[in-house]
């Protein structure tokens, strides 16, 4: 079905297509030789590629032709890595044949740079020639790539990539240091980059389908006051989460506290902070179970001042409910531009990747469950959510009551709902979700949203949601960016213990051997051998949202990546970018105003850890603030090394 | 700065003698000396004396000494400003052309002789000796898990200090640790706070925060419990703002705020945030009429659009004779015409700003499109 209306431009859509298509053609766009489905293409057999001119030899020569380079010059090279190398020749997915000549011709000066010329052929050669069946997915050798890309911060990354591959177990693995800046570690401390392809363990593959429910992270965002602590009471009470002592309790000291109205919400807001003033201040964790998912329910402040904590809880989430209070002037007051928040957050939530959206339309009760009201809010909310890239049909509209419990878990019983509401309640729209692909085949990443140090036993743990890969109690795991080298000692999901944690799981990951200094909300834990870059000066490709100031070179921003945050200078304004076709309309233009969208480069005050887009979705989203409102959302396009 | 002697003819040669009370003043100091004119001050200097014996003997020798300057140096962290240059004048000690650095001094007379003293330099002058009250306001800028203290000053802002925790959230049992990892961090703002903070010089004490932190509660009751006197006499000068969050460029919003602005409207630094707030809303109503770079100034100026002018005391300093000589007449053309020209001091957080936009940008009379097209 076409899409009727297209005003706004897609965050989500947009950035996916470029990188699939464009690596091949565009000289420009560097970083992502590596399409992200493998194309299984045969190698002709029975030739190698000379690596300095890349002429085609036969197989029975040992020496290339034309520039007499030896195929196999150091012959105790060979017995390492043999067999590695075979699996990384097979993922030389890339179909042109020029893209292969092309990073031959570039990793050559590469190696000339390096010094490390005969090696590199030599690995090269070698692996062209014993061709065997790939023994892993080459998904994760290309993404491993990607990594390795990053790691040497170099700018033709795609020869490095193919360097990386060919050089294998080498001794040249140890002369190539990443060039990442990280907070307290020197060049040489960083572990060397491993060059084998990420071969996921058995443990870490899901078990036969059905047998565990999927987990689905799902945000609850909406205006300020608008009932998601209220809603997420209720449904935690509703499925059992709760225990009706529990209920009881809350209800009692809500009511002392003078705030019987919050009582459902007090199961969220748990500090006395929050409760006395009746807000949600950082995100609430909470799990219960529906019959096709394990749901996490991530409930965020709805309040201006503290979007930053809700940006922290969005990025971990793979769907949202958008809560509308339907009441007469509070639903105009959210929507307004300028003060109320509904319109930002869904801006936010879709730049974040979520594309499932539900709206529950809440406090129907108050409007007698009208139908109008209902379809007001429908239409003006719907033309506003298309425009900012979400899709008629992963939207899903619900109204119900938090309060009266209408319409939750159950059909709801009030006539006048039922008169003319027919579709699902809320908890079969949220089994109706599809469920989010996982990134299980890729190295463990896991952004860290929040470290608590347990007063009794002293144990430092992170709480986050892991973007991709696996862990298990005894997996070794890298702090960055400070570099701190620990081990799993337990994993806890939902406060029980947990053998395996995939990606997709909101866990809370016990360390051990890790300083508490030397971790903080903002770092990421990864694999030890696929260290996440750091950088302090990045290349973004953004959209302006509207209703904010314009950017010119040096405004200072407020930059949010996964959950760190950093205050950030805008250096160079590259190009404005044509919003229908993504290509490049005007160089260096003098500021940037709302509904643009360009490439910028900016310059940050400390080092975040951030990979580029196409490499890895959750540490490559961003969004720009600036004076209390959200100016620019975008994703990573580049780390530029300085 | 107290001026004890000027002798001077305008757009002529001079000389003036002057004494640098505060810092400020030697920021003064600083934008007023440039390479090429000559400063005479009382310094020491080491000097090799033969002793009978034959071996040499280093004695210090305070001597009046008047240099030609060559280069000056301010330093930010330890407030001092050094001239270097080669000796002009017969001493008995220093050679004339051999090299010296003077170091200008607080409470130190020292006479500056310029060859042109130009209309921006006497307005340095001026403004120097000015004995208006000084902006001097104190802000803590805070937000969960971190804050600094700047003391925001006639022409320049300093950063005293600068505090950063990590402060874990609050998952379930784990809420008593963040009680506790807060109250460490205020107790640190609250003794970098009472360290930097001097009630007598400062006129006013802001602590701006986005939601609400409750510093200022703290503050208070802690004061109360530990007698802390400084804090409990001035308790009616601390002022609370709201910003969007604790880091150093919300400096903005604080000056913005209307019960900060009603204290330091007289001053320097809120009419150089008021000037750059007015070209930033022009630059997102209607970009035609906002342009900055030195090239579209120019050609702006040219056709005579001008009509507000902001420019960094950066630009003037730096730059050589030529290149000074053409700002101050533009300056001077724009003041001339009707407009209005305002100098950023680059210490501060809004001069900061422009710097990073080239340091020059002009509010125009009336929109000029084809500025789009000319290269910046």
């Amino acid at each position: 079905m076409p899409r009727k209306v297209f005003d706004g431009v897609d965050y989500d859509d947009g950035y996916d297509d470029d990188y699939d298509y464009d690596d091949l053609d565009d000289a420009d766009y560097y970083g992502k030789a590596q399409p992200s489905e493998p194309v299984k293409e045969t190698i002709k057999r029975g030739t190698w590629s000379c690596p300095i001119c890349t002429y085609d030899n036969d197989e029975s020569m040992t020496a290339c032709d034309i520039c007499g380079v030896f195929r196999n010059p150091l012959p105790h090279m060979n017995n390492n890595h043999d067999k590695k190398t075979a699996t990384a020749k097979t993922s030389d997915s890339s179909s042109a044949k020029t893209q292969w000549s092309k990073t031959n011709n570039v990793e050559d000066n590469n190696h000339v740079k390096d010094g490390v010329l005969r090696l590199q052929a030599n690995n090269k050669a070698s692996a062209s020639s014993s061709i065997s069946k790939e023994s892993i997915p080459s998904m994760e050798s290309s993404s491993k790539l990607s990594t390795g890309n990053e790691q040497l911060g170099d700018q033709v990354s795609g020869a490095s990539s193919r360097r990386n591959r060919m050089g294998e177990g080498t001794p040249s693995v140890e002369e190539i240091r990443p060039q990442s800046h990280n907070r307290g570690m020197s060049k040489s401390d960083l572990p060397s980059k491993s060059r084998a392809p990420y071969k996921p363990e058995k443990w870490m593959l899901p078990e036969k389908e059905g047998s565990d429910l999927n987990q689905l992270n799902l945000a609850i965002v909406g205006h300020v006051d608008s009932g998601k602590s209220t809603l997420s009471g209720r449904l935690l009470h509703l499925l059992g989460r709760i225990s009706q002592k529990q209920m009881h309790k809350y209800e009692k000291e809500a009511k002392i506290q003078g705030k019987g109205s919050f009582a459902y919400a007090w199961a969220l807001d748990e500090s006395p902070e929050e409760r006395e003033r009746g807000i949600t201040m950082t995100v609430g964790v909470a799990y219960f179970d529906t019959k096709n998912y394990h749901v996490v329910v991530l409930d965020s402040p709805g309040h201006k001042d503290f979007i930053p904590n809700m940006i922290s809880g969005a990025t971990q989430a793979d769907a949202a409910i958008l809560v509308i209070d339907a009441s007469i002037g509070s639903f105009e007051a959210g929507v307004d531009p300028t003060k109320g928040q509904t319109r930002e957050h869904a801006q936010l939530i879709r730049s974040f990747g979520v594309d499932q959206l539900i709206v529950a339309i809440n406090k129907m009760d108050v409007v007698e469950y009208s139908k109008e009201r209902y379809d007001t809010i429908k239409q003006k909310l719907g033309a506003f959510l298309r425009l900012c890239g979400f899709k008629d049909l992963s939207v899903l509209w619900i109204p119900l009551s938090a309060m009266e419990n209408q319409n939750l878990v159950s059909a709801s019983s009030d006539a006048r709902l039922r008169s003319w509401y027919q579709g699902p309640h809320l908890l079969d729209a949220i089994d109706s979700l599809q469920p989010p692909t996982r990134d299980i085949s890729k190295p463990v990443v896991m952004p860290v949203c929040d470290v608590v140090k347990s007063q009794s036993t002293g144990q430092v743990s992170a709480i986050g949601k892991l973007a991709s890969g696996a862990l298990r109690s005894g997996s070794k795991v890298l702090v960055m960016p400070s570099g701190d080298v620990g081990t799993v000692r337990s994993l806890e999901r939902d406060s029980r213990p947990c053998t395996v944690a995939r990606a997709g799981d909101n866990v809370s990951v016990v360390l051990h051997g890790v300083e508490e200094t030397n971790i903080m909300s903002g770092d990421v834990l990864c694999h030890p051998e696929f260290p996440v870059p750091t950088a302090k000066h990045v290349e973004l490709k953004v959209l302006v949202l509207d209703g904010s100031a314009p950017i010119v070179i040096g405004s200072q921003l407020e930059f949010h990546v996964h959950h760190a945050k950093e205050a950030a200078r805008v250096v160079k304004i590259i190009s404005l970018l044509d919003p229908k076709t993504g290509k490049a309309s005007k160089k260096t233009p003098r500021c940037l105003v709302a509904k643009q969208s360009a490439i910028l480069e900016v310059v940050l005050n400390g080092s975040v850890c951030a990979e580029e887009y196409s490499n890895c979705k959750a540490l490559g989203r961003v969004s720009l603030r600036s004076l209390g409102r959200t100016v620019a959302v975008g994703v990573i396009t580049r780390l530029i090394e300085d | 700065m107290k001026i004890v002697r000027r002798d001077l003819v305008r757009d002529g040669p001079g000389s003036v003698k002057m004494v640098p009370v505060d810092s400020d003043d030697l920021w003064f100091a600083y934008n007023l000396i440039a390479p090429g004119d000559s400063v005479m001050a009382v310094t020491v200097r080491k000097v090799l004396r033969e002793a009978a014996s034959g071996g040499r003997d280093a004695e210090r020798v305070k001597l009046k000494l008047e240099i030609k300057v060559e280069a000056v140096d301010y330093d930010k962290v330890g407030t001092v400003l050094r001239i270097r240059g080669k000796n002009v004048l017969e001493n008995e000690h220093v050679k004339i052309g051999a090299f010296h650095t003077l170091e200008i001094e607080l409470q130190r007379p020292f006479v500056l002789r310029k060859g042109v003293w130009d209309s921006l330099a006497l307005d340095v002058l001026h403004q120097a000796s000015d004995p208006g009250a000084s902006a001097d306001l104190a802000v803590v800028l805070m937000q969960e898990g971190l804050a600094h203290i700047l003391l925001v000053g006639r022409s320049m802002t300093t950063t005293r200090a600068r505090i950063e925790t990590s402060i874990p959230r609050k998952h379930g049992p784990a809420i008593a640790g963040y009680d506790s990892a807060l109250n460490k961090f205020f107790e640190n703002v609250l003794q970098a706070f009472l360290k930097h903070i001097d009630f007598s010089v400062v006129r006013c004490a802001v602590i701006a925060s986005p939601g609400f932190t409750k510093f200022h509660r703290h503050l208070l009751l802690e004061a109360e419990r530990r007698q802390l006197r400084p804090i409990i006499e001035n308790k009616s000068r601390i002022i609370l703002v709201h910003t969007s969050s604790g880091y150093k460029h919300s400096l903005r919003e604080v000056l913005d705020a209307p019960n900060v602005m009603n204290m330091i409207k007289d001053t320097k630094a809120a009419q150089e945030v008021r000037a750059l707030k007015d070209f930033f809303d022009m630059l997102s109503n209607d970009p035609d009429r906002a342009c900055y770079g030195p090239k579209h100034v120019e050609v702006a100026h040219e056709r005579l659009a001008i009509q507000t002018l902001l420019i960094t005391d950066d630009l003037f300093r730096n730059a050589d004779v030529e290149t000074r000589k053409k700002y101050v007449n533009l300056v001077e053309s724009v003041k001339g015409s009707g407009g209005t020209a305002h100098i950023f001091s680059s210490m501060h957080i809004s001069g900061e700003q422009l710097a990073q936009l080239t340091g020059i940008a002009a509010v125009l009379r009336f929109p000029l499109p084809d500025l789009e097209d000319i290269e910046m």
